[in-house]
């Protein structure tokens, strides 16, 4: 059966990835050169979608302004989900707005074409869900398959005894919207899980199993680990130079400064003598890199300054950050707090948020998160959590 | 100020291309529409007061209206109300020949007192009507349709974009002059519109006609004869812009859509242009440009810019002035060898070019600050200096005057003499941050909601901060139908402080902490004691908030971009104003996006 419509749902703001959050869903986070959303779009394109709607909320505009219309001339369109309810209550959204079947998948996972294709390819009429190989169940949606069957389906669950998990990937005929009408909330909000579940009540289920990349961006140091993924399997949208490392053309690269491949330089960047960027780097457009900079497993969103000798190690930089001379982000392994957990020995230098303005001669701890707005000034050693819009003295 | 839309070889899809692309121009003008198709059945006609949705909705109930070409008009009044009558297309006696036309015909009066008296009776208000009557004189004398058509253009005085189909005749006959028309070309189908988008969606490669051509479009191909009456072949460009680019992409409104898109029209405005570790700026479209002097010549919101911009030359060192184009045209100052720059955002508003072509009479060298490419300023100027903010939809101009602004940034240190301003430079890279920074972090909602029964709005800054008050103030009334005024915070207690009641909240553009900013905040005061509302835009730096009801923040930076990003808050607050009086944001009432009529 024949599916021509997808469904991506991006509404959520991804509160685990705050501050990185403050602006922006997690949807638009970036995933090397790209936003995570804009991967997904590509591959749905790639695999033959002819319309795509957009399921937004959260910080809509961001998604509206970087996609319009359409994508690689695939039309989209938007429907608001104005409470984030769930994904379930999300998918809902789009009911009436789209006409079934309908491929439906989140929008802040990195996934390989095999996956979707996959699903598109099994579906029969009967719901169907992508199943993947993944060494970690117990931190997703697991799942039990039996000859083509969905047979279980549990989130998050305690034991070890599963080796599959649910890729988020479903194709869907029309009785979907029904069976989540009648599926019962928790917590006030419908989970698209508990949809499966419904249907599965209904009858059978089919579940598929794929291959391919699945890179799902929950943690802020998973933004590090998408990159380094996509730069290996060569998964950037700028003119490549020599062998993975990709100038945008509208760079400007001193003759001095050293690119060390995986890197990646968007658009407008300038970036000065003795600058030393990669591996494993990102710089997104219109960043400027001071000199005799260093930066290694970095992602630099739109618009960040680097000061004249500063260093950047595992760091996640967010839009229009600025970092004055001579700091120094020195590099992970470090401990992070995300929502009031501990998570130990992340290989995480630090995130600076939106806007964050860090002085010169400042030295940052391993795992340190800095706020959007945040102001560091001078001379400061930065450990811990500086919240959104914090003025840090020394 | 009306759009024009034709098409031939379009077979049963006529119709609808000519309805599709009248719904992509609406922007131009919309107080009535309609069109006309030839086929086997003869000439059909269907047109209607309104909005294309009435259009749309007329043609629904017509099972007789097909053809295989095919002419469209949706029309801004310049003669005659909007009536069923006064909407083109407009037919001859015997309802063979329908013609569509943008423009004024100036003799009309002569003609039409003419055809009268040799018998034709006309059932409409407008110029144009006396052209289908020409042509049906033509006719009546034994000419070809072609034929006809040539001498009754020739007969024409004024500006004219038009388009005729004649009964039994496969064929489009279109002329222009001094209005804009382009010709769409594709394998199998030809189309002309005053405006790309019309026919976007089919095909990307286009022609652009000159004044005083005529051309004849047939399923077999398309042919243009020059002034000079040979055949000319013009090259065929192609345009880059997505037909989706013009979609709403989930807003409200192409306005706020607009809005939204700045940070993005602003990269490439400066895309290429601004080194900053190397201290340069390039404009490579004007490597051999010297200026001495600049009269800089514009109308409505792209003349705010150019009081923007002859700030920004002065204080580089270039004499520069900025006059309304309308009045320049008519009462020309002593050129003295002033470079004249046409700032407009389409390179079609009449009045512009009627003050370019004045300056280029009088020997003047020009250029156009535009954002169409091959548009008619841009072809008639000896330079032109492209803002690239994409197509702009929206009658209230946003994106394009935040355009315009950096633009002549570029181009004010591009002139200068001295060495360039690096930290301007650095300022204008971070631009396009710093206006996303405004569009996340905005309370203008808030505040439009606070003063939504207000009687009217006072508009108020000094220096690089006046044109942004003159600015903010004419996006206000356009979209909102209120009562504003934008002015020098100076002139305030030379008159208008006399209007200013706890009803009339006062805008304050204060940006840094120089003596027009501390100037500025004595202003307040003044205001403040009669009992008005105050709101500032302000970067924090002049203190302000002490004095003020409301602060609307943007990030410090250059006094220079201080003003692009000021005015993006101003946008903000009249959008949000207009959309929560229910106004119709993008096509306010008796506007129109391009004014193509003087």
């Amino acid at each position: 059966m024949n599916v021509t419509t997808g469904v991506v749902l991006a509404a959520g703001e991804g509160t685990r990835m705050r501050p990185l959050t403050h602006d922006r869903p997690k949807t638009m986070l970036p995933a090397a050169d790209r936003p995570v959303l804009e991967h997904v779009l590509d591959v749905l394109v790639d695999c033959g979608l002819e319309r795509i709607r957009l399921v937004v909320g959260y910080e809509r505009d961001r998604v509206q302004e970087h996609f319009g219309h359409a994508h690689r001339d695939v039309p989209l369109t938007y429907v608001r989900q104005r409470k984030q309810l769930g994904s379930g209550h999300a998918l809902q959204q789009a009911a009436g707005a789209v006409e079934p079947p309908v491929l439906v998948l989140n929008g802040d996972r990195v996934i390989g074409e095999d996956v979707v294709a996959g699903v598109l390819e099994a579906f029969d009429g009967r719901p169907t869900v992508g199943a993947l190989e993944h060494p970690e169940p117990s931190k997703y949606g697991a799942v039990r398959v039996d000859d083509g069957r969905l047979t279980e389906l549990v989130e998050r669950p305690d034991d070890g005894d599963y080796r599959l998990i649910n890729a988020g990937v479903y194709a869907f005929d029309e009785r979907v919207f029904d069976a989540a009408d009648r599926t019962a909330r928790r917590d006030g909000e419908l989970q698209l899980p508990d949809v499966i579940g419904t249907l599965m009540d209904d009858g059978e289920v089919r579940a598929v199993r794929t291959d391919g990349l699945w890179g799902d961006a929950t943690y802020p140091w998973d933004l590090l680990y998408l990159n380094r993924e996509l730069l290996a399997r060569e998964r950037v949208d700028r003119p490549r130079r020599e062998e993975a490392v990709w100038v945008a053309d509208s760079a400007r690269v001193h003759g001095t400064a050293t690119l060390q491949p995986p890197v990646v330089v968007g658009p407008d960047v300038e970036v000065a003598a003795g600058a030393v960027v990669g591996p494993n780097v990102t710089v997104g457009r219109n960043g400027t890199v001071g000199a005799n900079v260093t930066l290694r497993n970095a992602v630099l969103d739109a618009d960040c300054r680097v000061g004249d000798g500063a260093t950047l190690a595992d760091c996640v930089a967010g839009r229009k950050v600025a970092v004055g001379v001579g700091s120094a982000v020195v590099g992970g392994p470090g401990d992070v707090h995300v929502e009031g957990r501990v998570f130990e020995d992340r290989a995480l230098g630090a995130v600076l948020a939106d806007r964050a303005t860090v002085g010169g001669g400042v030295t940052v701890a391993p795992g340190t998160l800095v706020g959007a707005d945040a102001t560091v000034g001078d001379g400061v050693f930065l450990s811990g959590t500086v919240a959104d819009g914090a003025e840090v003295v020394r | 100020m009306c759009g024009i839309i034709g098409c031939v070889g379009c077979g049963d899809e006529t119709l609808s291309t000519l309805m599709h692309g009248l719904s992509k121009l609406e922007y131009r003008g919309y107080d009535s529409a309609g069109v006309a198709l030839v086929g086997s059945g003869g000439l059909r006609v269907d047109k209607t007061a309104g909005e294309i949705a009435a259009l749309e909705s007329s043609v629904a109930d017509r099972d007789d209206l097909s053809g295989t070409v095919g002419v469209g008009h949706t029309r801004w009044s310049t003669h005659g109300p909007p009536t069923d009558d006064n909407a083109h297309p407009h037919r001859d006696c015997a309802g063979r020949v329908a013609v569509v036309h943008n423009g004024i015909i100036e003799n009309y009066r002569e003609l039409r007192d003419e055809l009268s008296a040799s018998g034709h009776t006309f059932d409409s208000d407008t110029d144009t009507e006396v052209v289908p009557h020409l042509v049906e004189a033509g006719l009546d004398a034994g000419n070809d349709p072609e034929r006809a058509f040539r001498d009754a253009v020739a007969r024409l005085e004024g500006s004219y974009a038009l388009a005729c189909v004649v009964e039994g005749t496969e064929a489009v006959l279109v002329a222009r002059n001094d209005s804009p028309l382009v010709l769409g070309i594709d394998d199998d189908a030809t189309y002309l519109a005053s405006d790309v988008p019309a026919f976007r969606a089919f095909t990307d490669r286009v022609v652009y006609l000159e004044d005083g051509d005529v051309a004849r479009l047939t399923p077999a191909g398309w042919s243009v004869t020059g002034a000079d009456g040979r055949p000319r072949e013009p090259a065929v460009e192609t345009v880059e812009w997505d037909a989706e680019d013009t979609g709403k992409s989930g807003y409200d409104h192409f306005m706020l859509k607009e809005i939204h898109e700045q940070p993005r029209a602003l990269r490439q405005c400066l895309r290429g242009r601004v080194d900053e570790l190397g201290g340069d700026v390039t404009l490579e479209e004007l490597d051999d440009l010297a200026v001495d002097r600049a009269h800089l010549v514009a109308a409505g919101t792209s003349y705010h810019a150019a009081v923007y911009g002859a700030r920004l030359l002065r204080a580089d060192g270039v004499p520069a002035q900025a006059f309304l184009s309308h009045e320049y045209a008519v009462a020309p100052p002593p050129m003295e060898d002033a470079t004249v720059v046409g700032v407009s955002q389409s390179g079609e508003t009449a009045d512009t070019l009627a003050a370019t072509r004045t300056a280029r009479r009088r020997g003047a060298e020009t250029l156009a600050l535009t954002n169409t490419v091959g548009s008619t300023m841009a072809r008639e100027c000896d330079h032109v200096c492209y803002i690239r903010s994409g197509p702009e939809i929206g009658v209230a101009a946003t994106k394009t005057f935040a355009g315009q602004q950096t633009a002549l940034n570029l181009l004010s240190q591009r002139l200068a003499d001295g060495p360039v301003d690096r930290e301007l430079l650095a300022a204008l890279r971070d631009l396009p941050g710093d206006v996303q920074a405004v569009l996340d972090g905005t309370d203008a909602e808030a505040v439009a909601e606070t003063y939504l029964d207000a009687e009217a709005y006072f508009f108020i800054g000094r220096a690089l901060q006046q044109a942004v008050a003159m600015e903010g103030a004419l996006k206000m009334k356009e979209i909102t139908y209120r009562h504003a005024e934008g002015f020098a915070a100076g002139e305030l207690k030379h008159g208008t402080l006399a209007l200013v009641t706890p009803d009339t909240p006062v805008v304050a553009a204060v940006t840094g902490d120089d003596e027009a900013a501390r100037k500025t905040v004595g202003s307040i005061k003044e205001v403040e004691a009669r009992g008005a509302p105050v709101v500032a835009v302000t970067d924090g730096r002049a203190d302000v908030e002490r004095y003020v009801d409301h602060v609307l923040e943007i990030p410090e930076t250059h006094p220079r971009t201080a003003a692009i990003l000021a005015n993006v808050q101003l946008q903000l607050l009249a959008y949000h104003t207009a959309a929560k009086l229910g106004r119709p944001v993008d096509k306010p009432r008796n506007l129109a996006k391009s004014v193509t009529v003087e």
